[in-house]
C-alpha cells in the first residue's frame, strides 16, 4: 500500500533512499508510464505503446520493458540495463501532492514534494541521503524535486497529446506475436500503438497544426521505436539462454 | 393509357414522408438517413412532418442490445447518448412473483446459455433444478444482476460489451436527442406543422399530405408513425385492427417517476417484471430517476384498486406519503396490431402497427426490424414497393404472432391461483394454438434452433428456455439414449460458467459507479 506524506526536514531528516534497481525493490514492471516530453530519450532503448489507464479509460503512453506482468528484461543483476531509465520510474519513491493553501484570500494549489514512506527504498540506514546534516536538501533531493518538475509538465502535455491522437483517430489496438529462438510463442494483446493509414491520410493543416505542438514528432519517435521490440526479443532469448 | 402507368410505376422512389416524430419516427429516420445519401440527387430525400399539438406517449424505456447497433451505425456516440438520454445499461429482465406469489424471481439475461451453438445445456441441468436456477447455471448474466454490476467497464470502448446489454433509456429525451442528431448530421428535413389533410392519387396511393401552414407535402413513400391514432394506416386507410385482447388481457396502464433515494442509489441493471392480481408493474432504473407503471387488464381490476396496487408497490421505496400522492399518469392501450401494415405506398411503424404491453420491451426492437427491413429492401420503383410491401406485411404478421405467443408464455407457466386474473390465463381460449402446441412439443423435446422457423426470428430458442426454465417448466429427459455421451462437455461448460462468473463479479464496477465514470471521463473510441 502507499503512504504518501509531505516531505519535511525535521520527520524525514534521517531518511536514506537506496537506488539500486532489483524486484525486491518493484523495479520488475511490465511497463511504466511516460510522455512525449521524454520520448527521445525514451524511444533510444524502449519500445513506445499505449495503455487505457483502468480507473478512467484514457490512455496513455508507455515504455514498454517485457511482454508480460512483472517481465522487465531490462533488469540483471541488481542493475538497470539501458541509459536511460524513464522518469515515473526514476522517480520512485517520490511524487507530486496538492497542497491548498490560501495566499492573501486566493484559493491556490502549490505543487509539494511527497514521499511514499511504504516503499521498501526508504529505509535509514543505506543509500542516498535526503537532506543534508543540516536540513538542506541534498544533491541528489534536488534532482529528484527538478525530475518531479518534468513529470508535471510532461503529463499535462501528454493529455493534450492523447486529446490530439483521439481527435484525429491517430490510434489503433495493436497484438504483439512472438516467436522466441525455441519457436515458442507468446500473444501480447491489448496495447495501442499509431494507426499509420489514418496518420497518412492526414491534411496538412492538420499536420501543421500538431507539428506546432511538437506531436508530430512525438508520432514519429512512437512508430521508429517499435524496432526496440527486436532488441526485448534478443533479450529475452538471451535470459532464457536461447 | 398503358404507358403513362408503367412510367408512373416506374419512376424512381426519391421522397420519403414520414408522419409523426417520438421514438418510432426519429428512429426510421435515422435508421434510413445512416443508411442512404440525403443530399444528392441520386439519394433519399427524408421529410419528418410532426404536430407541435401531438405529444408523444412519454413511456417506452427499454431496447434490446440490437439498438447498440443501430445507435453506432447513424454516428452516434454512445457517451453522448448515455448523458443526454438519461440512459443506463439494459441486461434483460427480472421477473418477481410469476410463479407464485411467494417472494420468488428468475432473470432473462441477454446473453446466450454457455455453448448454446453446440450443446444444448438445458437438459444436463435439469436433473440440478432444484440446486441452481437455469440462468444461474448456463449465464453469468444473472449473476451480475444479483449483484448490481455493470455489463462493461470504463476501459471498454464504446458499444463493445463484457456481457451483452441493451440500455434503459428516458422516452422523451430520446426522440429530441434523435430529432437534433437526425436534422443535424443525418439530412434529414424537419417539418414541424399539423396534417389536416390526406390526398390520394388516381390510383388510391397517397400523393400528399396537406398541412396547416406549410400546405402539401409531396411523397413517394409515406411512414405512418402518428401512433395509436395511425392516421394513415387505420384513420385514413380504414386497415382493420386485429385485437389480442383475448389473449393477453392487460389493456391499461398508469406510469410514475420515482425519484431515487440519494444520487448514489444503485441502478439496476435488469428491468423489473413484478407480478400483480391483475398484470405486473414495471421498474426501469435511469441513473437520474425510475420509471414504475403497473399494466393490468381492466376486466380484472377496477382502476382505483389497480393505482391502490401500485402506490402500494412504491411504498418501500417512496415512503407511506409519497407513495400516496405521486402523480401517476393513466394510459389506455389496446392490445394487437393492424391486419396489415403496409398498404400502397403507406407503411405504419411504431404504435401506429400495433401495440402489446411492453413485458419484454419488444416495442422498440420491432420499430428498429421495421426500420431496417425498409432500409435495407426500400424499392427502387413503386412496381417493385407491392413486392417488398407483401413480404413485410407476412414477415411482421409473423413477428406479431411470435411476440404474442412469447409473453403468452409467461403467463400460460404460472402457477398462481390468487385471482380470476390468473386463472383466467390459462384458460385454452385464450392460448393461440401455436404455443399450445409447442408447450406440448416442449415437454419432450427442449427449445432449441429447430423451433426457429423464420430468419431473424424475434425471440431465438434461448430466451424461450429462460422463460420456460425460469418458470420451473420441466422438460422430460430425452426419450432416446445417444449414442454418444455429451455430460463430459455439459459438465465442463458449467465449470467455465462458474470460472467466468467469479472473474467477472471481480472485475466489473456497479451500474451507479459506471455511469459516474462516464460522466467524468466519457467512453472510450476504441
Amino acid at each position: 500500500m502507499t503512504n504518501s506524506v509531505l516531505l519535511n526536514n525535521i520527520d524525514h531528516q534521517n531518511l536514506k533512499i537506496i537506488t539500486e534497481r532489483s524486484d525486491t525493490y518493484g523495479d520488475n514492471l511490465w511497463y511504466a508510464q511516460t510522455f512525449p516530453m521524454e520520448f527521445k530519450s525514451v524511444q533510444a532503448y524502449y519500445p513506445i505503446f499505449f495503455n487505457k489507464n483502468p480507473d478512467t479509460g484514457k490512455f496513455f503512453p508507455l515504455a514498454l520493458f517485457g511482454f508480460e506482468n512483472k517481465e522487465n528484461l531490462f533488469l540483471s543483476d541488481n542493475k538497470w540495463t539501458a541509459d536511460y531509465i524513464p522518469a515515473m520510474v526514476a522517480r520512485q519513491p517520490f511524487l507530486i501532492g496538492i497542497q491548498a493553501l490560501n495566499e492573501g484570500g486566493i484559493e491556490k494549489q502549490q505543487r509539494m514534494l511527497n514521499i511514499d514512506l511504504d516503499n521498501p527504498r526508504v529505509n535509514e540506514e543505506q543509500g542516498e541521503s535526503i537532506f543534508l546534516e543540516h536540513g538542506g536538501s541534498s544533491p541528489y533531493l534536488d534532482k529528484v524535486a527538478d525530475l518531479l518538475e518534468a513529470i508535471h509538465h510532461g503529463l499535462n502535455d501528454s493529455n493534450d497529446f492523447i486529446d490530439a491522437l483521439n481527435e484525429h483517430q491517430l490510434l489503433e489496438s495493436v497484438t504483439l506475436d512472438i516467436t522466441l529462438n525455441d519457436h515458442s510463442k507468446h500473444q501480447m494483446l491489448g496495447f495501442y500503438t499509431i494507426n499509420e493509414e489514418k496518420l497518412a491520410e492526414l491534411s496538412s493543416d492538420i499536420l501543421k497544426l500538431l507539428h506546432k505542438k511538437g506531436y508530430l514528432q512525438a508520432i514519429y519517435m512512437t512508430i521508429a521505436s517499435q524496432a526496440n521490440v527486436r532488441k526485448l526479443i534478443s533479450k529475452k532469448n538471451e535470459i532464457l539462454g536461447l | 393509357m398503358i404507358n403513362l402507368r408503367k412510367k408512373l410505376m416506374n419512376q424512381p422512389l426519391k421522397k420519403i414522408v414520414i408522419v409523426g416524430g417520438g421514438s418510432a419516427g426519429w428512429l426510421t429516420a435515422g435508421i434510413i438517413a445512416a443508411e442512404y445519401a440525403t443530399n444528392q440527387d441520386s439519394g433519399v430525400e427524408i421529410t419528418l412532418v410532426e404536430s407541435a399539438d401531438v405529444a408523444p406517449i412519454g413511456v417506452g424505456e427499454g431496447t434490446w442490445p440490437s439498438m447498440r447497433s443501430t445507435l453506432q451505425k447513424m454516428g452516434i456516440s454512445e457517451t453522448e447518448f448515455l448523458l443526454e438520454c438519461d440512459a443506463s445499461f439494459k441486461q434483460g429482465s427480472k421477473f418477481t412473483n410469476w410463479k407464485t406469489n411467494g417472494n420468488e424471481h428468475y432473470y432473462h439475461p441477454f446473453t446466450l446459455p454457455n455453448g448454446f451453438n453446440e450443446i444444448n445445456l438445458s437438459s444436463y441441468w435439469q436433473p440440478f433444478s432444484d440446486k441452481i436456477s437455469f440462468a444461474d447455471a448456463v449465464s453469468e448474466q444473472s449473476h451480475l444482476g444479483a449483484h448490481g454490476l455493470a455489463p462493461k467497464q470504463i476501459t471498454t470502448p464504446e458499444y463493445s460489451f463484457v456481457a451483452n446489454y441493451g440500455y434503459h433509456l428516458d422516452a422523451g429525451k430520446f426522440g429530441q436527442f434523435l430529432q437534433k442528431h437526425c436534422t443535424i448530421k443525418l439530412g434529414v428535413k424537419h417539418v414541424i406543422d399539423h396534417v389536416t389533410k390526406i390526398n390520394s392519387s388516381a390510383t388510391g396511393d397517397i400523393a400528399s399530405i396537406t398541412t396547416k401552414k406549410q400546405g402539401d407535402i409531396f411523397g413517394d413513400l409515406f411512414i405512418d408513425c402518428t401512433g395509436t391514432s395511425s392516421l394513415l394506416l387505420a384513420q385514413h386507410y380504414k386497415i382493420p385492427f386485429i385485437s389480442k385482447k383475448h389473449i393477453l388481457f392487460n389493456d391499461s396502464a398508469m406510469a410514475v417517476h420515482v425519484p431515487y433515494e440519494n444520487s448514489d442509489s444503485p441502478i439496476a441493471s435488469f428491468t423489473s417484471s413484478t407480478a400483480q392480481t391483475a398484470g405486473w408493474v414495471w421498474d426501469i432504473g435511469l441513473p437520474t430517476r425510475r420509471g414504475v407503471g403497473y399494466t393490468y387488464s381492466s376486466a380484472h381490476i377496477s382502476h382505483d384498486l389497480a393505482e391502490q396496487e401500485l402506490r402500494n408497490y412504491l411504498v418501500p421505496s417512496m415512503g407511506k406519503d409519497a407513495a400516496h400522492s405521486v402523480m401517476i399518469r393513466r394510459i389506455p392501450l389496446n392490445p394487437g396490431h393492424r391486419e396489415k401494415f403496409w398498404h400502397k405506398n403507406c407503411v405504419a411503424i411504431g404504435l401506429a402497427a400495433g401495440f402489446i404491453e411492453p413485458l419484454e420491451a419488444s416495442a422498440l426492437a420491432l420499430v428498429e426490424l421495421s426500420a431496417r427491413m425498409i432500409s435495407e429492401q426500400l424499392p427502387a420503383n413503386r412496381q417493385t414497393m407491392d413486392i417488398i410491401a407483401k413480404r413485410f406485411n407476412d414477415k411482421f404478421l409473423h413477428r406479431w404472432e411470435n411476440v404474442v405467443d412469447f409473453l403468452k408464455l409467461h403467463y400460460v407457466l404460472s402457477q398462481r391461483t390468487d385471482s380470476a386474473y390468473w386463472l383466467d390465463n390459462k384458460n385454452e381460449e385464450s392460448i393461440p394454438k401455436s404455443l399450445q402446441q409447442l408447450i406440448s412439443l416442449w415437454r419432450y423435446q427442449p427449445p432449441y434452433h429447430y423451433d426457429a422457423t423464420h430468419t431473424e426470428e424475434m425471440f431465438p430458442p434461448a430466451s424461450f428456455q429462460y422463460i420456460l426454465y425460469g418458470m420451473n417448466f420441466v422438460s422430460e429427459p430425452l426419450a432416446h439414449k445417444k449414442r454418444v455421451s455429451y455430460t463430459d462437455k455439459a459438465d465442463k461448460l458449467f465449470n467455465d460458467n462458474i470460472k467466468k462468473t467469479q472473474k467477472l463479479l471481480s472485475i466489473l464496477p456497479t451500474n451507479r459507479e459506471i455511469i459516474n465514470k462516464i460522466k467524468k471521463y466519457g467512453l472510450p473510441k476504441i
